[in-house]
């Protein structure tokens, strides 16, 4: 240890010496070089100037040079979103990365040095290319399929329709959009929140709304996918203060006090079936949701063939932790303050809030429809149709916490995430239809 | 992919889309929920049938064949299987894993290179 230490000594006395010497020479060229435009008209100015215009200079590159209140308050927005997941574990493992990227996207910078998110070239640019060309969610399907356990909805197929019900906020959001004066693709990428599934609206706005596809009119799309993401995500994240509200309202006490027979032991051999049969039948059905629906159940028969544990284990672990990661702060990232705050992302925002009331009104009525055709034990508790917006699994067990609110020995969470999976192959059908419309 | 609807105006269009969609997507899980409903139940057995035979329903299986195994063998067998299974702990695993006490030298555990760390 003492020999490094005065190694190092030694080796700094040199460095601090050679000017002494004049042996300067090579370094003091290298910089009249680099400056060389600069020193040209001022040689003769002091020492001082000079060093009080590089900081000046540097000043102009910094971000306190450059900041707009827009940044300022992107920043802050960044901020609470961290706040939020770790203070109320309101989904962090999103909210957190998202929030740090709104942070990164928004740090002021000069333009032209390939930094921000939307300069070709630049890191974030690259990484953002995965949500541009919709490279990342179908990735994020394939880890939800080898994670998601389909078999209560096997057990009770008829759940099933539930999720389709919840469709009714995309295509509900979508007409809103069409109202507020947005163009048919981007009012397509907007109804999709209330599809209330992330990876399935950032896909369809990379295809619908990507600022680069032309309408008939002659004009280009908006670029909306930030705004989009942001506010399916944290709509998302926000399920357990939009819905119980919603579901209060619209049940008696009686229903939610139903209690639902438990659903049937379902064989391996039909939990093999159903990946491969529901394969088929929704991609021929709405192939452009092909991408979407082919990887959620690839990774489902990855988990329940039995012969391939280690793929679905990479599946639903390391390889969807990876592009979580890299999702959220490119997303975040791309909420760039002059690209995200205009009037069309505030509208977004509200229409995303009103696309997860009427998805889960939808889901709730049909519930309360379907009841009556059934009869005793078949009866649904309607709080379960609320689990029909995907939000995959929050939604659940949202519907499992305002059952145990109404009855202590009621659990609804295993019927509840039927509906929940049957919601995210529905709006990934949803997704495919709008997207084989306007696409 | 062709614009379907050009002619008429984009909130018509927008009804049209809304009133297909939603009834694309009903049919197409009420086509899923058909065919766990029914046809699935009916595919299992099928296969079954393929791969097994039909079951034998109890009348049909014939006493005559039979009417050697009694009552008494019946309870031989399942005497004999309960002491089989329950018995299991006997057959102890003969090997004994022996550990070596004293390990092979290796200069990458040796002790010599932590005592002396300090002096580079």
């Amino acid at each position: 240890m003492k020999k490094v230490i005065l190694i190092f000594g030694v080796l700094s006395l040199l460095v601090f010496i050679r000017p002494v010497f004049g042996m300067n020479a090579s370094s003091a060229n290298v910089q009249t070089t680099t400056t060389v435009a600069q020193m040209e008209d001022e040689t003769s100015e002091s020492f001082f100037a000079e060093a009080v215009n590089g900081i000046k200079q540097f000043y102009s590159f910094t971000g306190f040079a450059n900041a707009q209140s827009g940044n300022i308050l992107m920043i802050f927005i960044g901020i609470v979103f961290i706040y939020l997941g770790i203070k109320f574990d309101y989904e962090p493992l999103l909210l957190i990365p998202i929030g740090t990227g709104v942070i990164l996207g928004n740090i002021p910078f000069v333009a032209g040095y390939q930094t921000g998110i939307y300069e070709t070239g630049s890191v974030l640019n690259y990484l953002y290319f995965g949500v541009v060309k919709g490279v990342y969610p179908p990735l994020i399907f394939l880890g939800i399929g080898a994670m998601t356990d389909f078999s209560s909805l096997i057990a009770n197929p008829k759940l099933m329709l539930l999720g389709a019900a919840a469709q009714i906020g995309v295509f509900g959001t979508f007409l809103g959009a069409l109202y507020l004066g947005f163009s048919l693709p981007e009012a397509g990428a907007i109804g999709i929140i209330g599809g209330a599934d992330g990876p399935t609206a950032i896909f369809l706005s990379s295809k619908l709304a990507n600022g680069i596809n032309i309408l008939p009119d002659g004009t280009t799309v908006k670029n909306l996918i930030g705004p989009i993401a942001i506010a399916a995500y944290s709509y998302m994240a926000l399920v357990p203060v939009i819905q119980p509200p919603i579901m209060k309202l619209l049940t008696t006490k009686k229903e939610r006090l139903i209690r639902m027979k438990p659903p049937r032991a379902v064989t391996q051999k039909e939990k093999m079936i159903f990946p491969v049969v529901a394969l088929l039948l929704t991609t021929f059905i709405s192939p452009s949701a092909l991408p979407l629906l082919g990887m959620l159940f690839f990774g489902n028969l990855l988990k329940e063939s039995g012969r391939t544990e280690r793929l679905a284990d990479t599946a639903r672990t390391k390889l969807i932790d990876i592009v979580t990661i890299l999702l959220g702060v490119t997303v975040g990232a791309s909420t760039q303050a002059d690209i995200f705050i205009t009037k069309d992302s505030l509208m977004i925002f509200g229409l995303g809030a009103i696309s997860f009331v009427i998805a889960t009104m939808g889901g709730l009525l049909f519930a309360k429809f379907m009841n009556l055709f059934l009869k005793g034990e078949d009866k649904l508790n309607p709080l379960i149709g609320a689990a029909g917006v995907s939000a995959v699994p929050d939604s659940a067990r949202v519907v499992h916490a305002e059952g145990i609110k109404a009855d202590p020995h009621n659990y609804l969470l295993m019927h509840a995430m039927a509906p929940n999976v049957a919601g995210v192959i529905g709006s990934a059908i949803a997704a495919g239809i709008i997207l084989s419309f306007l696409g | 992919m062709t614009h379907i609807f050009l002619m008429t105006d984009t909130i018509t269009e927008g009804y049209i889309i809304l009133i297909t969609g939603l009834s694309i997507v009903f049919s197409g899980l009420l086509l899923l929920t058909l065919f766990f409903k029914f046809a699935m139940p009916v595919m299992l057995y099928v296969y079954k049938i393929i791969t097994k035979g039909p079951d034998k329903k109890i009348k049909e299986i014939s006493p005559k064949v039979n009417d050697q195994f009694t009552g008494e063998i019946a309870a031989a067998i399942s005497a004999a299987i309960h002491m089989y299974l329950n018995s299991q702990h006997d057959h102890e695993n003969a090997i004994l894993t022996i550990k070596q006490a004293r390990k092979m030298y290796s200069p990458w555990s040796s002790k010599i290179y932590s005592a002396y760390r300090n002096r580079l």
